[in-house]
């Protein structure tokens, strides 16, 4: 088994995923007032899911930003900004659990390698 | 894409809701000025907003590059425009300014307006802080992993 196994690129490339949609998410709620602007979303995990299925290395997969046209409100945009505060929440702790993951691999990997526990 | 782009567009946000908010405290303090600059009624001004790289032929030409779709930049303060909407007419005969048949033009400001929009502002305000300070517990414990 390699040391950066396909779980340990896995979880990369979900944290890069989560770090994506929430710039995306970041900006749908900065633009809640824009006039027309449409919402943006990254649908990461059917990307990784695909790449799995595809035999692709988790870490080549480019991860799209899309536009989601939704049916434009009484402000004038798209976006709802309970809807994006609700994803944004979910996104942080989403995001937290893959490094939380990611560190007690790492735990692991440095007492296999007879380095002191931190 | 870059680590800090999420706060970044969370700070453009604020910038945004906070020039709407002095040019909503610029109206309501204004809402009964009779003689602005042009010596005419004061009018209501207004925030012209867009998302940043959506009207620019650079933002275009690199969105349409990107490997990984339009790249997310915030938001823009435009420009402040003046509310075009007509005076109102108000009847004070007493008044100094009115006129022969005892009306006084006022501003096409309502106080109203002015403060429900300053609930929705302050409302964006916080949904920007509360995104930048999910990006940032997010960044934190990226950290974490370093020690």
């Amino acid at each position: 088994m390699a040391i950066v196994d396909s779980t340990q690129q896995l979880l990369e490339a979900a944290m890069r995923g989560a770090w994506q949609r929430q710039t995306a998410l970041t900006n749908n709620i900065a633009n809640a007032d824009t006039p027309g602007y449409q919402p943006q979303e990254v649908n990461f995990e059917s990307a990784l899911q695909g790449a799995i299925n595809g035999g692709q290395a988790p870490a080549e997969v480019q991860f799209q930003t899309v536009t989601r046209s939704q049916q434009v409100g009484p402000n004038g945009t798209g976006v709802s900004v309970d809807e994006e505060s609700a994803k944004l929440a979910e996104n942080g702790l989403d995001y937290q659990a893959l490094t939380q993951v990611m560190g007690v691999r790492n735990t692991i990997m440095r007492s296999a390698m007879g380095a002191p526990p931190v | 894409m870059g680590l800090f782009d999420a706060i970044g567009i969370a700070g453009s946000g604020l910038t945004a809701d906070r020039i709407r908010m002095d040019v909503t405290a610029e109206n309501l303090a204004n809402a009964q000025t009779t003689k602005a600059a042009n010596g005419k009624p004061y009018q209501r001004q207004e925030v012209q907003l867009a998302q940043v790289g959506a009207r620019n032929f650079g933002g275009a030409l690199s969105n349409a590059l990107a490997q990984s779709g339009p790249k997310p930049g915030g938001v823009q303060v435009t420009g402040i425009v003046a509310d075009n909407s007509p005076d109102q007419q108000v009847y004070d005969p007493g008044n100094p300014e009115a006129n022969a048949k005892g009306y006084v033009l006022m501003p096409n400001v309502s106080t109203v307006t002015e403060m429900t929009d300053m609930i929705s502002e302050s409302q964006s305000y916080q949904s920007d802080v509360t995104a930048m300070q999910t990006a940032k517990s997010m960044f934190t414990s990226t950290l974490g992993l370093l020690k």
